[in-house]
């Protein structure tokens, strides 16, 4: 494939008016919404910046990171002390110029952060690596929770220009973007290679420190400019919103997209973060028979998905039919089980149902370990020719080696 | 002149000495044989020269430059490249892109233009993949450029490794076992390309080999190495009946 200026030109236009034109239309459908559901909006935005930033380095470049909120912290300070300090000093009202320059401080000072911690612990692999990181995290909590200048455990306030949409939008599509592109040219092929194989990889001249201090600095530059907007979105940081939890949820919406896939990343950030939202809904007092037996339902599921998986190897479609099947039996089976309980005295008692909310992750992360280890996408993409594909329109060329 | 030389290289990991004051010299457009029992530190000579290991004394030479302790990036930008006893692909990676990564280390734009697309990275990848595309079809895999190198046959899996090496323009190739687990046919059209990489393309072979008929086929000169100590070097005619070498390979009589 020849490489053509006037069609990379226009595809490029096409791409950055499309991206604006999402934004304008995020902020445009929420304008009515309650503040409650645009501030569930906005934060599903920025997980999703945090799990694409976090897959740069643990699913593209392979270095386990579990340390991730420290530099959205980072960063949500940095944004919450520029408001508290220079933007609440101006005379002016509030300027919309404001935002982009908190997200691009806090990616500034975040980067170096990153770039501090990542030179020397970069050289550590795997186990040892994913340890540094978690006492990073631990010890960026642990200072903003004693400087008198970061407020202490009281936090800071940072309300004088509260986030819009538009930008939550923007930043969760530039991150797509930068590692899209990076994936599509020959240095994001380097950055697999040090993934796959470290010292193959070093012997074909590829500069290993280099390549993961990059993709570390990337990443937590990212987070941090999530970590502004967070800031100026709540009006208010504390030491607690970056606990352990927080890295734990970005890296579990990681594993379970599929570590490497943008796509996959993208939408498990957007679903890990909203399904437990929703949950807050459920009635305060369910009877006992109602968990039981979906948790009855799930596993009797699991376990004949799992027998499907190993066992049957014919027609996919197929396939597709008996584990949908199975998936609907197991919805059925939940309501029947949830009647018959109830029967018994035992189930009859009432729980809060907002306390299903927590265990929504370990089981997400349990069927996923039994029935796709590699994630939802694996190491796949979305990309137009798939879904042509799938539809059967078009035999698809996977990469034109035609020169 | 010379093209590389070692200066009496030794390596000491405690108490065991893995290579003891080893030297030989290659020059330009050899095909060079390096033989040796299991153990005999065959694999720690070429990791010594590719910067694995920084040797625990000598010196180690490439084009008239002192090599000694250079970090494996930097030796293979220089032009030395290798492949690995066991393999070591980009496992979930295509062949193509494998050879792709080969051919990066000689890029010229910057990270920044690949990040915002920009034409010159763009043009960079496609060159690359042209270029890599060209060295599947001289170790015949063009066919199956598209697929995952996992997925690939062994003896596949051992010409795309010498592909990769390739594709980072090399003056020096090191090949490790590189004909290991191939079946005759495969051996036969494996040494046609070694040829093939020497004649046609002028790139210096130092290869280790347990294949006797293979090395003494293919290798003008042949280095023995016995508890990582040299025990012969000659051309293939004197190695075979030197009485060291079949001493070390099947051992003294009684």
């Amino acid at each position: 494939m020849k490489f053509n200026f006037g069609k990379w030109a226009a595809s490029r236009i096409g791409s950055i008016l499309l991206a604006f034109a999402v934004c304008f239309l995020a902020q445009f459908m929420l304008r009515g919404a309650t503040d409650y559901s645009r501030l569930l909006f906005s934060l599903a935005g920025l997980y999703v910046t945090l799990a694409v930033s976090l897959n740069l380095i643990n699913g593209i470049t392979g270095q386990f990171s579990i340390g991730h909120a420290a530099f959205y912290q980072i960063g949500a300070y940095t944004g919450a002390l520029l408001a508290s300090t220079v933007f609440k000093n101006m005379a002016d009202a509030a300027n919309p110029l404001w935002l982009p320059i908190a997200m691009v401080c806090g990616a500034i000072v975040s980067g170096l952060a990153g770039f501090i911690v990542g030179l020397p612990s970069l050289r550590l692999r795997g186990d040892y690596l994913a340890v540094v990181t978690l006492g990073i995290g631990e010890i960026v909590t642990i200072i903003a929770k004693n400087q008198k200048a970061l407020g202490e455990a009281y936090g800071l306030s940072a309300s004088k220009y509260p986030s819009t949409v538009f930008f939550v939008v923007l930043l969760a599509i530039i991150t797509i973007a930068v590692c899209r592109n990076l994936l599509k040219t020959a240095h994001g092929l380097s950055f697999l290679a040090v993934r796959e194989d470290e010292i193959a990889s070093s012997a074909m001249g590829v500069n290993l420190t280099k390549t993961k201090v990059t993709a570390f600095v990337l990443g937590s530059a990212f987070a941090g400019a999530a970590g502004a907007l967070y800031a100026h979105t709540k009006g208010f940081v504390s030491p607690t919103d970056f606990s352990m939890d927080a890295s734990f949820l970005i890296l579990t919406m990681v594993v379970l997209g599929g570590t490497g896939s943008i796509t996959g990343t993208a939408i498990a950030a957007i679903v890990l973060f909203i399904v437990p939202e929703k949950m807050r809904d459920l009635p305060p007092s369910i009877a006992v028979a109602t968990p039981v037996g979906v948790a009855i339902a799930i596993i009797t599921s699991v376990v004949i998905l799992k027998k499907i998986q190993d066992n049957f190897h014919g027609n996919p479609y197929k396939r597709l039919g008996m584990n949908l099947g199975v998936i609907a039996g197991g919805v059925v089976l939940a309501m029947i089980m949830g009647r018959l309980l109830v029967l018994i005295p035992t189930f009859q008692s009432t729980i809060n149902g907002q306390l299903f909310r927590m265990p929504v992750l370990a089981v997400t992360l349990v069927v996923l370990m039994l029935l796709r280890p590699q994630g939802i996408f694996g190491h796949s993409e979305f990309s137009w020719s798939w879904v042509q594909k799938v539809l059967g329109k078009r035999p698809v060329q996977e990469v034109e080696v035609a020169a | 002149m010379s093209l590389l030389r070692l200066d009496e290289a030794t390596i000491k990991f405690g108490g065991l000495v893995a290579v003891n004051s080893v030297s030989f010299e290659l020059n330009q457009g050899d095909l060079f044989g390096l033989i040796g029992p299991n153990g005999a530190g065959k694999t720690t000579c070429f990791n010594l020269i590719t910067g694995v290991y920084a040797p625990t004394s000598g010196m180690i030479t490439f084009n008239g430059r002192n090599i000694t302790g250079t970090p494996s990036n930097k030796i293979a930008k220089l032009g030395i490249c290798r492949t690995f006893q066991n393999i070591r692909l980009y496992g979930s990676l295509s062949s193509l892109e494998n050879v792709v990564v080969g051919g990066f280390l000689r890029h010229r734009t910057t990270l920044g233009s690949a990040l915002c697309y920009l034409p010159g990275a763009i043009k960079e990848t496609e060159q690359l993949k042209h270029q890599a595309l060209e060295l599947l079809k001289l170790v015949d895999l063009d066919d199956v450029a598209n697929v995952r190198s996992k997925d690939l046959p062994y003896g596949k899996q051992r010409r795309l490794e010498i592909a990769r090496a390739m594709a980072t323009q090399p003056q020096l190739l090191l090949l490790d076992e590189p004909a290991a687990g191939m079946n005759p046919q495969e051996k036969m059209e494996l040494l046609q390309m070694v040829k093939k990489i020497r004649d046609e393309l002028g790139v210096t072979v130092l290869l280790i080999e347990h294949d006797m008929k293979f090395v003494m086929n293919l290798c003008e000169r042949i280095f023995v190495l016995d508890h990582g100590e040299e025990i012969a070097q000659g051309p293939p005619s004197e190695i075979r009946n030197d009485p060291k070498v079949i001493a070390a390979y099947l051992g003294e009589a009684v």
